[in-house]
């Protein structure tokens, strides 16, 4: 007989064998559901045990998960969520990189907590899942198709419209293994970390479409959960900390980080918004305003941020595209130089549709504007065409090229660290990435020093711990001088492991700003667990140490945690000029690592910390017992 | 009488409705079960919820050979679960498609308004659902027809 | 001065919704006599009766309180055989005259069986009335093997059941298809296929030419093909309106009884309503004899109105069917079959679903539906296709964007204003009642 599983859980874990097109279910046990949770906790595990050393990202045995968690489904706000996890292509190591949309939700009423997919199909194939019908189908009618259209056509070919099908696929730039390709579904949702979407393409899975299945989803204290999601959504509106974010999303960003010196301009050459440039129009309410917009919101949220809008001037007038976040603003547009919303608002949604990183994307269009500028890249090498600061169009003429691979797009579809360092010579200075191969966030870590520590040390492809949420709660203070070191360190390091907790809940990082112990009375009141804070956060400190035990079995080592040369340059204007990381950088380390019960010259977690966390059976992976005894001391 | 009226403008297609409407009807979280429903009304965006409007003529009531639908005292036309046979002449019955059959019951299932206390408005992050006085009418069709050109300028 | 005396005669759905419909608007003013043959039930769910789902309690739809409660007068297990609209009296079997003001037929319908040898022998069922049905159950026993013979709606209601009931069936048809007046070829192909999947044995374009005893079984002989061994067989090869009683009467019989919109027959005070009425169908415009509840319901209510004494207008009905075969579903709405219309059709096989839209200019006049019961994305255009039919909106925006999206109807009824144009709507001028809200004051 099957044990009974908490609340919350669909029960079952879809396995899908691409080579040999076979599809199975696993069941759940109540304890792999307590210790794993879901998404990013589960996730791991199964790279863990499953993707050795030698398995690198685009070998047919790495395994691309697709989790969701125990809330998804379930009404608190934002539970579509999809957590993907893989070895990724751009560091070839963990990825922990997160999607909304429906995904969570469908897949769950299908009777699924996570897809894992391993091997690789003969032949382009998608993913189809409704209930208890799970094929591999033919995807040649797919193939070419961009994201939207895969999707689209996939509605047709099905007969299904609006939330009735959710698709993921990872778009042209997946079938021709972009190294950074994403995953992206349901018009503007996208997990984007880690060239996620060319591990998809690798395992010529054209997509994941699932239907909104009939399966009950049920809670062990339903009305507890009512209650408690109840709390968050109000927490949400009407805490000062959050009500913003609850109105308008990301869009403030623009306006608050060009005032902190955060917004990137024109590949970090500058930290000054360009003179007649209309600021008003890029306030939250310039942004949303400024255009025909429609809520297009996730499975059962209620924040007003995730948007849909109709350019309403230029070239492409009338078309409807996603609002772009904060990091489309600035990948699709500050980043290389563009600073009309209009132009910004169409590029993002052609970066959504092709299917790349929109931050790689920015970082690889300032470093190409600049360079040509500069002369390090000549017109001829990019086919003829000529890329000024800000260009949207030929931008997008450079996408193309990339997604298809066509002339110099081949090299650029590796990413700008590797492209720069193809090119050469002062190119290579000129880029912005973290020697791990992490892409940076779309800001100017040069004035927000946690983001760039957080993102050089980072396990799974992006920031492991993320701007703090409420981390007096954690023990950290309120806020912080962001340019002292100590506090910097202490703070990103202090607040390590609340972002795997969430990104295992199945929910959204938006959703999840509030109260750890609200987010842990939710958990319970679906699960039927006592979950505490302290419980949620050992969790989540497991999951990133698992997540870096593993990175460092893939051969990722401390000494590739710093910046590009110029990423971790010195700001030469704006408010925070001058301020020099690079200069602390070494002791932001020492005291990262101290924080986190990691080695600082081995970068594994201490066996002591592995101890602590319940992670002592990889003690011996990771350890040989005579370096165990020295370790630490 | 109050009504569910529906403001299509507010809705974002968030879906909640239809998981508080079917945990109000079965106890579970089963949009399946749902018997409000969204629909997308340009591409892939612009939603609305539809849902039985309790119509005058009641076309399922009165096509009920058992008489299994009655009408409660908030004016939601209800089915009597012991009565019903599962024929489904309501479903065709119903010109306006909001009349339900659930295969695991073998009944049929519609808005009862849940006694007074509508979950889908309680649901509803948006007021795209609000229970208030007011006469039935048709929430949608200009809201949709005005969205649906979009989608039609592009099929054509 | 006297009470008008209503004297109605069949206890069906047609006669039972003018009787609930007069004291809906006179509150026991009048005399009402009810002359039915059996204690009425409901026909509909007789298949569910048959599979034992329910009770036959739940069968009857006019219990003795229910009667008392309306004050009608029962003439319980009479058959009427004939009237003199002269002296506006009906004739009963058992000699009684009953003197109406006005007088209501809705004698229904009975079944008929195939003219073949061995038809009328033990182990042959009819399926229609009460007391068949229960010759039925007695008759099926796990494992024993079933025939019916013929395909229409009428044997596809009972066809779950006999499933239900643990049995092996074979369903033989005259006609090329299944359901031949109900759906077209190619929807009769997707429901062969979905019953041959499920173990169901199907032939049609045969003639049965006899039933014979063959030790203890039934043997069916067919001009073509195989004969076909059975322990039970049951006759669903049609029914026909039961008028004979009507001969020689002044009231005028076309198909049926021909009726005017107030469901008068041509002698001013006699109406009639359900199977026997020959009436107005809402999308041709035609008199019409549709034999289905939803419009003996309907002639029912307004017959029972214009006696009340109201004036009240029918629009017409809406020829539909609905039957649900192992998990599928299977509609038709208004002129399925209508040869002059434009037609609109996708077919699914895979699921399996079928669709099909009927055309005059810009608005849908029939339609057809099939597919799984379990797809519940699905389940809401049954009544979509219905309002589209009845409504008639116009679709004039739409029609381009459905030839190629068949199965998106519902952004397209409501956007089209359907809606709106079907709020107005009601059969009788007002808001409907619940059944046990009407009764005498």
């Amino acid at each position: 007989m099957q044990e009974e599983l908490p609340g919350g859980y669909a029960g079952k874990i879809l396995r899908v064998d691409l080579s040999q097109n076979r599809t199975w279910t696993e069941a759940w046990t109540a304890e792999m559901c307590r210790t794993c949770i879901g998404g990013v906790g589960l996730g791991i595990k199964i790279l863990w045990d499953e993707v050795p050393a030698e398995v690198s990202w685009d070998h047919e045995d790495n395994r691309l998960v697709l989790a969701t968690g125990p809330l998804a489904g379930l009404p608190a706000w934002g539970t579509g969520g999809l957590t993907v996890v893989t070895r990724g292509a751009l560091t070839n190591g963990a990825t922990n990189t997160q999607a909304n949309g429906f995904f969570g939700a469908n897949l769950k009423y299908s009777g699924y907590d996570a897809i894992v997919l391993q091997g690789r199909a003969p032949e382009w194939v998608y993913l189809y899942i409704h209930d208890d019908t799970v094929e591999l189908r033919d995807a040649s009618a797919l193939l070419g198709k961009d994201t939207w259209e895969t999707q689209e056509t996939l509605e047709q070919m099905l007969d299904l419209t609006g939330h009735q099908l959710s698709v993921y696929t990872s778009g042209l730039a997946g079938e021709n293994q972009v190294r950074f390709a994403a995953i992206h579904g349901d018009y503007g949702h996208v997990a984007s970390k880690n060239g996620c979407g060319a591990v998809m393409g690798n395992k010529r899975l054209k997509a994941v479409a699932i239907v909104r299945g009939s399966k009950a989803l049920r809670a062990a204290d339903p009305r507890g959960l009512w209650m408690a999601a109840q709390e968050i959504a109000e927490d949400l509106q009407y805490d000062p900390s959050t009500r913003s974010l609850y109105e308008y999303g990301t869009l403030p960003g623009v306006s608050g980080l060009s005032r902190l010196g955060a917004l990137p301009i024109k590949n970090y050459t500058t930290n000054v918004v360009p003179e007649g440039v209309d600021m008003s129009q890029w306030t939250a309410q310039g942004l949303r305003e400024g255009f025909d917009h429609r809520g297009h919101q996730c499975n059962s949220c209620g924040m007003h941020h995730c948007h849909a809008q109709v350019l309403p001037s230029g070239p492409h007038q009338g078309a409807i595209v996603d609002e772009p976040e904060y990091e489309g603003w600035s990948g699709a547009g500050w980043a290389f130089g563009c600073t009309d919303p209009v132009a910004t608002s169409w590029l993002n949604t052609q970066v959504d549709r092709a299917c790349v990183d929109v931050n790689e994307f920015g970082w690889l269009m300032g470093w190409v504007v600049e360079c040509q500028e500069k002369g390090y890249v000549t017109k001829e090498q990019l086919g003829g065409l000529t890329i000024t600061w800000g260009d949207a169009e030929a931008a997008n003429a450079l996408l193309q090229m990339i997604i298809r691979r066509e002339g110099f797009g081949d090299v650029l579809a590796e990413g700008v660290k590797r492209a720069s360092e193809t090119v050469g010579g002062p190119a290579a200075e000129c880029a912005i990435y973290a020697m791990t191969g992490n892409t940076p966030r779309g800001h100017d870590h040069r004035a927000r020093w946690e983001e760039m520590l957080d993102t050089c040390t980072g396990s799974g492809g992006t920031l492991d711990s993320g701007p703090p949420v409420l981390p007096t709660e954690m023990g950290q203070p309120a806020r912080i001088n962001p340019f002292d070191p100590d506090a910097v360190a202490r703070m990103v390091g202090g607040t390590r492991g609340r972002r795997q907790f969430e990104d295992s809940l199945g929910t959204c990082i938006f959703t999840t700003r509030t109260l750890l112990s609200i987010l842990c009375r939710t958990l319970s009141a679906a699960t039927g667990w006592d979950f505490t804070k302290d419980e949620a956060l050992l969790f989540g400190r497991r999951t990133a140490a698992l997540m870096r035990a593993f990175n460092i079995r893939c051969g990722i080592t401390p000494d590739l945690e710093r910046p590009s040369k110029r990423y971790g340059s010195v700001p030469v204007d704006g408010p925070a000029q001058g301020q020099d990381i690079g200069a602390h950088w070494e002791h932001l380390l020492d005291v990262w690592y101290d924080m986190v019960g990691y080695d600082r010259q081995t970068g594994k977690p201490l066996p002591a910390t592995l101890e602590d966390l319940g992670l002592s059976h990889i003690l011996a992976d990771l350890w040989d017992a005579r370096e165990a005894t020295h370790a630490g001391t | 009488m109050k009504v569910l009226r529906i403001t299509p403008q507010r809705c974002t297609g968030c879906m909640r409705c239809e998981i508080a409407c079917s945990y109000e009807q079965s106890g579970v979280f089963q949009p399946a079960k749902s018997v409000i429903r969204i629909s997308p009304f340009e591409a892939h965006t612009s939603y609305a919820p539809y849902t039985c409007t309790q119509c005058d003529e009641a076309w399922c009531m009165v096509a009920c050979p058992v008489n299994a639908i009655t009408i409660s005292p908030v004016g939601a036309k209800i089915i009597l679960n012991d009565l019903c046979v599962g024929c489904k002449l309501c479903t065709i019955a119903c010109p306006y498609g909001t009349m339900f059959y659930d295969p695991d019951t073998a009944k049929a299932t519609k808005c009862n308004l849940c006694g007074g206390a509508p979950a889908c408005a309680t649901a509803c992050p948006t007021q795209a659902i609000e229970y208030v006085e007011a006469e039935s009418a048709d929430w949608l069709g200009s809201f949709a027809a005005e969205r649906a050109e979009t989608q039609l300028a592009q099929q054509a | 001065m006297a009470r008008t005396r209503h004297v109605i005669v069949g206890g069906g759905t047609a006669g039972m919704n003018a009787i609930s419909t007069i004291r809906r608007y006179d509150r026991g003013a009048s005399e009402i006599i009810l002359v039915a043959d059996e204690r009425p039930y409901s026909r509909m769910v007789l298949p569910y009766y048959l599979k034992g789902s329910i009770s036959e309690s739940h069968v009857f739809t006019a219990p003795p309180t229910r009667l008392r409660t309306l004050d009608v007068e029962p003439f319980i297990g009479r058959r009427a055989v004939g009237v003199d609209t002269q002296i506006n009296t009906l004739m009963l079997d058992d000699g009684t005259e009953l003197p109406y003001d006005n007088l209501l037929i809705a004698t229904g319908s009975s079944a008929v069986r195939a003219p073949v040898a061995g038809a009328d022998g033990s182990g042959v069922h009819s399926f229609w009335t009460l007391e068949q049905a229960q010759g039925v159950i007695r008759g099926i026993t796990p494992g024993c093997s079933v025939v019916l013979v013929g395909a229409g709606f009428i044997a596809f209601t009972i066809l779950n059941s006999i499933l239900a009931l643990n049995a092996q069936l074979t369903v033989v048809e005259i006609a090329p298809q299944i359901l031949p007046r109900m759906i077209d070829a190619t929807g009769a192909d997707v429901v062969t296929r979905w019953l041959q999947e499920r173990g169901v044995t199907v032939r049609t374009g045969v003639q049965l030419n006899a039933i014979e005893d063959a030790d203890g079984r039934k043997r069916l002989r067919f001009r073509q093909g195989e004969d076909v061994m059975a322990d039970q067989v049951i006759m669903a090869t049609g029914i026909r309106t039961n008028l004979d009683w009507l001969e020689g009467s002044d009231i005028t019989i076309n198909r049926g009884i021909v009726v005017d919109a107030h469901m008068r027959s041509n002698v001013p005070n006699v109406y009639a309503a359900g199977d026997v009425a020959e009436g107005r169908d809402a999308v041709t415009g035609e008199a019409a004899l549709h034999a289905i509840e939803p419009t003996a319901m309907e002639h029912g209510r307004i017959a029972g109105a214009n006696m009340a004494g109201q004036s009240q207008t029918y629009r017409g009905s809406l020829l539909m069917n609905i039957v649900e075969v192992l998990g599928l579903e299977i509609a038709s709405f208004g002129a399925w079959d209508d040869a002059d219309a434009e037609v609109m059709s996708a077919l699914r096989p895979e699921r399996p679903a079928y669709r099909k839209l009927l055309w005059h200019d810009d608005r849908i006049t029939g339609a057809m539906i099939l597919g799984p019961a379990r797809d519940i994305w699905a389940t809401n255009d049954v009544g979509i296709l219905k309002g589209l039919v009845q409504s008639g909106v116009s679709l004039r925006d739409w029609k381009s964007y459905l030839r190629g999206n068949l199965f998106d109807v519902k952004r397209a009824f409501i956007a089209a204003g359907a809606t709106g144009r079907l709020l107005p709507q009601t059969v009788l001028g007002r808001p409907s009642v619940a059944a046990e809200s009407v009764a005498v004051q």
